[in-house]
């Protein structure tokens, strides 16, 4: 595994690197990159105002990075879009964009019709539930893509105070990722391992990229966005920024199952058309799980389809209004 | 509508002024929420004092530095620069380092530690040099903004303190930002002394339970004669002792201030606490003393000095009432240095110094009114 100290060293950053906006700035525009930000959200009326006030104000009025700051919203029932558009987001619902495609409800969804909707070289994504939001969650995003051409693909991590001594320290993902997804890398993908948070839901990629990988509506998206791009260009494709501390909603182990499940379903799809694996039975797409009611045990069952967006595109009005790159 | 020249010419403006601020809301919420979410409590402010710095370079202040006690500062030059107008915010806050600051946006409100005291005067700060230049006022004076340290309970106002004292810089007019309230109007000091009365029993000779100590001086502090003429009185405001229900107390702790219009009265007052104090510790094995937390000064300007008068009719020109209170703690430090000196409030908060802090997003535009109106008005000359 050579190659993953490699990668390590060199495509590893702190977002402390990247505190020179200006800098920063003068390179996107001497590259005349342009970069949007999508928020995708479903009913986060507590923690969108903050995150479109500041990075409208503090990436786009001071610092003039961000070009656009779009909200992408699954059908919130609370204040979402009232609230982002008060304080300056440009805000779309999901199912207004590529009516002809048709709406699915989930995050994915989301961030598949954003590429659609939104005009950035780049695009990065932040999830709406980050109470403790701060500009670096873009600009450290956003950096490694503008000063490193070679890079495509740059996922977010976070410090987990997790200190075994004072000098090692265990950094790694969440419940999900340890006991699911960095074994499964581990068996068919090791070098994606080096991916110290592969589900982490910020990360920044260019256009060309995002409009050529398909995407899962649910669970699976970002894993099958590292596969994807790892089968085709290599881990050198990607980079990771370390943003401290990401505060957020704490899920329970019933949903951590449901999202289990669906990566599950992603990855396996994959396996089977990298021929990693043969001669699969078909697989049920109903999620078991139990609780007890008066000593009796009852069986819930919750169907979870892991349907996937084409690649954008293939789509022939992105084409159209995409046809000048 | 009477008055100096220029203060006419600047009431004039008012009126609109809140609404020509609104393309810096964004920017005044996001000063709030960067620098509220960084932990400051007395004595350990450096971080946010970073941060505000940083905002002062950004913003092209000239002289962007600290001091030896940490206060923050940067200087916007005057046309002329013959005067020196300080603004200031106090940095720190009541919670401690550990605890959660994180800030929520909520229709209408935003909700945190410390966001009313004092992280809204401080985006003030960082957000005025940005709106001046937007709204191309360009001032004869210079403008000092400042930020001090070590302002709260046992802080005493050390930073401004420092700062005042040390300045080489003379100072024309302060104004003092807090977050909290709108109609905020305060120019003058009471007397005060805040202190901690403790009372330690040695168990080996004592089987008194240092809360009767401590209680008995209670009551007796109940029995000083105050002086209704000076607004004397003795606020209560904290009491610790013991640690278990199952032995007497062996430490127990009194926090209280001691305000008055009269020094004389305040230091009378400690001098027969000082006694009782000296009375209790005749007991075998106990001990009881007085330690002074803060103290202010009596004093301030007079309702009809051209400050005062200015500020009141700024206030009332934007719609804002002066609230009735006149005293501040706020304004002892530069009474201390015979500097005129103002302190207002920004917007409308609630439940200050807990962690559900708010303050109101809608009425705070024109608290930032105010404070520039009020800047144009001393700097025009009108309120000295």
């Amino acid at each position: 595994m050579h190659n993953i100290n490699i990668w390590l060293e060199s495509n590893t950053f702190h977002h402390s690197q990247f505190w020179d906006l200006l800098r920063l700035i003068r390179k996107k525009e001497e590259l005349g990159l342009t970069i949007s930000l999508c928020i995708p959200t479903l009913n986060e009326e507590k923690t969108i105002g903050k995150e479109v006030v500041l990075f409208k104000s503090e990436l786009q009025d001071r610092y003039p990075l961000l070009d656009e700051i779009v909200v992408i919203d699954s059908g919130s029932t609370d204040r979402t879009l009232e609230v982002a558009s008060a304080f300056g987001a440009d805000v779309y619902s999901s199912a207004d964009i590529l009516p002809e495609q048709g709406f699915k409800r989930g995050k994915g969804e989301n961030l598949w019709k954003a590429i659609y909707q939104l005009k950035g070289d780049i695009i990065v994504y932040v999830d709406a539930d980050i109470s403790n939001i701060h500009p670096r969650f873009v600009y450290g995003l956003v950096a490694p893509l503008i000063y490193r051409p070679e890079v495509q693909y740059v996922k977010s991590f976070y410090d987990r105070p997790l200190a075994l001594s004072k000098e090692i320290r265990a950094s790694g993902g969440g419940r999900v990722t340890e006991i699911l997804v960095r074994p499964l890398f581990s068996l068919f993908f090791p070098e994606l391992t080096a991916i110290i948070q592969p589900l982490s839901g910020e990360y920044a990629v260019r256009r060309q990229i995002l409009e050529e990988i398909p995407f899962p509506i649910g669970y699976g998206v970002e894993t099958s966005h590292l596969i994807d791009v790892y089968t085709q260009y290599g881990l050198e494709a990607f980079a990771q920024t370390d943003l401290d501390r990401r505060v957020h909603r704490h899920q329970e182990i019933r949903d951590l199952g449901k999202m289990a499940f669906g990566i599950l379903q992603t990855f396996i799809k994959r396996l089977n058309a990298n021929g990693m694996v043969v001669d699969l039975p078909q697989l049920t797409m109903n999620l078991r799980q139990f609780q007890v009611r008066e000593s009796q045990y009852e069986q819930i069952i919750h169907e979870i389809v892991e349907e996937e967006r084409p690649p954008m595109q293939e789509i022939t009005a992105y084409q159209e209004k995409f046809s000048h790159l | 509508m009477d008055g100096a020249p220029e203060t006419v010419r600047q009431l004039a403006r008012m009126p609109g002024l809140a609404t020509e601020l609104e393309p810096y809301r964004e920017m005044l919420l996001a000063n709030v929420v960067m620098v509220g979410e960084i932990p400051a409590p007395t004595f350990g402010e450096e971080e946010r004092i970073r941060f505000i710095k940083q905002r002062f370079t950004e913003c092209g202040l000239q002289s962007c530095s600290s001091d030896e006690v940490g206060n923050g500062m940067g200087i916007l030059p005057g046309a002329r620069g013959d005067k020196t107008i300080l603004v200031s915010a106090h940095a720190d806050t009541p919670f401690a380092a550990g605890e959660n600051h994180t800030f929520t946006i909520e229709p209408g409100i935003i909700r945190g530690p410390g966001v009313a005291d004092n992280s809204m005067g401080l985006a003030v700060l960082a957000t005025l040099p940005t709106v001046l230049e937007g709204l191309g006022i360009k001032l004869q004076s210079d403008l000092l903004l400042l930020a001090p340290t070590r302002s709260l309970e046992q802080g005493d106002q050390q930073g401004i303190r420092f700062f005042l004292s040390n300045s080489t810089i003379p100072i024309t007019t302060g104004i003092v930002v807090e977050g909290s309230p709108l109609g905020r109007l305060h120019y003058r000091s009471m007397a005060s002394l805040g202190g901690m009365i403790s009372c330690i029993v040695d168990r080996k000779v004592c089987h008194l339970s240092a809360i009767e100590i401590l209680n008995s001086l209670i009551s007796q502090l109940g029995q000083i004669e105050l002086c209704a003429q000076t607004n004397t009185a003795v606020v209560l405001g904290s009491v610790r002792g013991g640690v278990t229900y199952k032995l007497p107390a062996r430490t127990a702790h009194l926090r209280f201030q001691l305000r008055s219009d009269a020094d004389d009265k305040v230091n009378s007052i400690n001098r027969q606490i000082l006694s009782m104090l000296d009375d209790a510790a005749k007991q075998k094995g106990v001990s009881a003393y007085l330690e002074v937390i803060a103290r202010t000064r009596s004093g301030g300007l007079e309702a009809a000095h051209p400050l005062v008068n200015t500020a009141r009719k700024i206030m009332r020109t934007i719609g804002v009432q002066p609230k009735a209170s006149i005293y501040s703690s706020t304004i002892s430090p530069y009474l201390e240095q015979d500097i005129p000196a103002v302190c207002l409030g920004v917007s409308n908060g609630d439940n200050l110094n807990y962690a559900d802090e708010y303050i109101e997003i809608e009425p705070m535009l024109t608290g930032l009114a105010q404070v520039i109106g009020l800047l144009l008005c001393i700097d025009g000359g009108d309120c000295a």
